[in-house]
């Protein structure tokens, strides 16, 4: 029996969603995708559907993850009869696509032996890997407050301007470019320029001193802001299911880069309600956590292979516990909160060392002195958070000597947590600082001492080891 | 939206500590005013002493006394470093302890010894924190010193500088200018620079004394009694200015709760108004979805 043999019929159009009509005993299965082919007065009417729900009397709800106009009742439906799939493999690399697994970049078919569903189940329990292992970034704040897991799932958490997208990019330069596995990028739901920006720069950074570019070990998959909600929902998806193969065929450890994990939960309850569920919390899909879940569990590393993935999640209006970002901390093994006030400073990464955390900062995995020295900067700089309300209303005059010190001292720590960006270094006009772990540790430890008490503020900013801040203090002098 | 019980809680500690500083506030006013009269009446005195002493410089008369005498060495000497017993006071102590910091370096370079008195239990505090050694400290000088116990210790002072244990005093303390201006200052009470001939010569009618029983006696008397006067006066300086940079400095920290009681209202405000606002859209959303 075939089954594309059987067409059915559109009979409603809402918004992104529309209803097929199937003869009986012709249901597509959930999750099947159906595609529309016409041509309407001249125009092109190409769609691609995901079945979401059987109504009943032969009818389905699909999921458009193209846009609908044109689209009208009556129009011929093909089932494919299976989930819609993206090309996977060594031909993907150096490619753009869109959410169906078209290339986008204009340069022609993708070679490709295999096509996967984008709808997989995440990988068994017994298969998972156990280890824990750091992972060097060579960003300070990062390696020493929220350590990396290889292999693990870290998550960028931020409100609107505050530079998730441009500590994303920073994170493929300096990991892309020091890393010899692959990489697969997620647009999703996020500027279509900034895609074209981080393509571009793929283009010309280099591989550490192979003479290859990053771009031959990325892929790239983009469901910009542009897009309707179906591809939004789906992109991550796709992008997953090229890191998935990457993982299990080659068993090479992959990165997996989205920008941004929230857009895909937006996307979602922008559909929602078209489907006909009562929207929950906020306003949020009643399926929120499911949704989230499916997508999450599936990023993880197994005994052949591990994915490592760093996600950017939009806070909406600055609050942490909006349902969105606050279901998507759940899933994620290091933490990095971006905060406003500390942007406002001038200070990027606009880190918060108070509310970023990581699972593996323990002396299990980093070791007692990092530890301890992580602990130290974090309980000089709560104690200084604590003091600003005295501060603001009686003065810093009124402290005791003691917590005159510790203000003194964590005003220093806070500014030496910023460092010169890679990706920035055309704005800023200071050189990326790449600093190795053991001076993070090492630099944290004598300003906790009270070593480089004696340099001014300024010298603290943008600088790699507590070195340089001292270098920086004489050429301030000097000028 | 911000925690609003964290607020409401922030909020209340606000407005308790505002509630402290505007009565500190007050009280440092009243407090002002009976040491401003102080101050008044012993500037008053240390005046006519200086008039009197003015008097006898005018009198030509050779005189000399050991409390006047500048040591050609100078090796050891003592500093006196003025501080408030209590705090909330701005940056009336701090500015004290600066400029003692500085005065201490200077003498290290010098290579003078010194040793440190302390009054005020924020000096005793600092000094400890900071580590250095002083030999005397004292708690007793309350915002209203008394002249008996000024003057047993300007009764020390004057017997260690004339036995040559002590060849120069020092006082770190803040200078009362006027209700606007005050400064910390160090100055040197030992040796007795001048005795204020400038003061005296302005006294209106030039007047003729005669000396009885003679004027070296005189001196010897009226010399120990202006440094006593001085002294005494460095303390009354130093009690009114910490009442006025309490003053300042709890009408300022009022301010400054009022204003972020405003703000923390504000905000909470707001929460509250986000959170009936999203709970009303939830149940209509829900209400529509369930037509």
């Amino acid at each position: 029996m075939s089954v594309t043999a059987v067409n059915g019929k559109v009979s409603q159009v809402i918004g992104s969603t529309f209803d097929a009509e199937f003869p009986e005993g012709h249901l597509p299965a959930i999750y099947n995708a159906l595609k529309i082919e016409e041509v309407i007065k001249g125009n092109p009417v190409k769609v691609t559907g995901e079945v979401q729900q059987h109504l009943g009397g032969g009818r389905v709800r699909c999921v458009a993850l193209g846009s609908t106009d044109g689209m009208r009742r009556g129009m011929d439906v093909v089932d494919t009869g299976k989930p819609l799939s993206v090309p996977v493999g060594k031909g993907t690399l150096g490619r753009v696509f869109n959410v169906l697994g078209d290339a986008i970049d204009g340069r022609g078919d993708v070679p490709h032996e295999e096509r996967w569903p984008i709808h997989r189940d995440p990988p068994p329990l017994e298969s998972l890997s156990a280890k824990t292992e750091v992972f060097e970034t060579g960003i300070k704040v990062v390696d020493l407050l929220t350590p990396f897991v290889r292999g693990g799932k870290a998550g960028l958490f931020g409100g609107a301007g505050l530079g998730k997208t441009v500590i994303l990019t920073e994170m493929i330069a300096r990991i892309a470019s020091a890393h010899g596995g692959y990489s697969v990028f997620a647009g999703v739901g996020e500027r279509t320029r900034e895609g074209n920006d981080l393509w571009l720069e793929m283009q010309e950074t280099e591989i550490g001193t192979t003479g290859r570019h990053v771009i031959e070990q990325t892929c790239m998959v983009f469901g910009q802001m542009n897009e309707p909600p179906g591809a939004r929902l789906r992109v991550a998806l796709s992008a997953l299911t090229m890191a998935e193969w990457f993982r299990d065929a080659t068993g090479s450890d992959t990165l997996l880069f989205v920008d941004n994990i929230f857009r895909f939960s937006q996307a979602g309850s922008e559909v929602s309600a078209l489907l006909g569920r009562m929207p929950s919390a906020v306003g949020y899909q009643p399926t929120l956590g499911t949704e989230l879940g499916q997508l999450q569990e599936r990023i993880t590393s197994t005994k052949s292979g591990a994915i490592t993935s760093v996600q950017a999640v939009y806070v909406p209006a600055d609050d942490p516990t909006d349902p969105a970002p606050a279901t998507a901390f759940a899933h994620l093994d290091a933490f990095i909160y971006l905060e406003r006030k500390i942007s406002e400073k001038g200070i990027y990464p606009a880190i918060d060392p108070l509310a970023s955390s990581s699972r593996i900062l323990d002396p299990q995995y980093v070791g007692q002195r990092h530890y301890d020295v992580a602990r130290r900067v974090q309980r000089t700089l709560q104690r200084y958070r604590e003091l600003q309300d005295i501060i603001a209303i009686l003065g810093v005059d009124e402290l005791s000597e003691d917590d005159k010190m510790v203000v003194h001292r964590a005003r220093r720590i806070e500014r030496f947590l910023s460092q010169p960006f890679l990706v920035a270094e055309v704005f800023t006009g200071k050189a990326g600082k790449i600093t190795p772990l053991a001076d993070t540790i090492r630099s944290f430890e004598e300003l906790c001492d009270g070593k480089w008490d004696h340099l001014p503020e300024s010298a603290f900013m943008y600088v790699g080891a507590i070195e340089e801040a001292e270098e920086q203090y004489k050429k301030m002098q000097q000028g | 939206m911000a925690n609003r019980r964290l607020l409401v809680k922030r909020l209340k500690a606000v407005r308790n500590i505002r509630k402290i500083t505007r009565t500190m506030e007050l009280i440092a006013t009243s407090r002002f005013k009976k040491a401003m009269d102080r101050a008044a009446e012993a500037a008053e005195y240390t005046r006519k002493i200086s008039e009197i002493v003015g008097d006898l410089g005018r009198a030509n008369l050779k005189f000399s006394h050991p409390l006047l005498e500048k040591r050609t060495e100078e090796k050891k000497s003592i500093l006196l470093v003025l501080t408030s017993n209590r705090g909330l006071c701005g940056g009336y102590n701090a500015s004290v302890l600066r400029q003692t910091v500085a005065h201490i370096r200077g003498l290290k370079e010098k290579g003078i010894e010194y040793s440190i008195e302390v009054s005020g239990k924020r000096g005793i505090k600092f000094m400890n924190f900071q580590k250095i050694a002083y030999a005397q400290s004292y708690t007793h000088f309350e915002d209203q010193p008394k002249f008996e116990e000024v003057e047993a210790l300007a009764g020390r002072y004057v017997q260690d500088y004339i036995a040559g244990r002590i060849d120069r005093l020092d006082v770190a303390y803040t200078r009362f200018v006027s209700s606007s201006k005050q400064f910390a200052v160090v100055e040197s009470l030992l040796p007795i620079a001048s005795l204020g001939g400038t003061a005296g010569a302005k006294t209106e009618a030039e007047v003729d004394y005669e000396f009885l029983p003679s004027a070296q006696e005189i001196l010897a008397e009226i010399v120990p009694a202006a440094f006593r006067a001085k002294l005494f006066k460095c303390f009354l300086d130093a009690a009114v200015s910490e009442q006025i940079a309490r003053m300042v400095a709890m009408k300022g920290a009022t301010e400054n709760a009022d204003e972020m009681a405003g703000s923390l209202k504000q905000q909470y405000n707001r929460a509250r108004q986000a959170g009936i606002t999203s709970e009303l859209a939830e149940i209509i959303g829900g209400a529509a979805a369930l037509e």
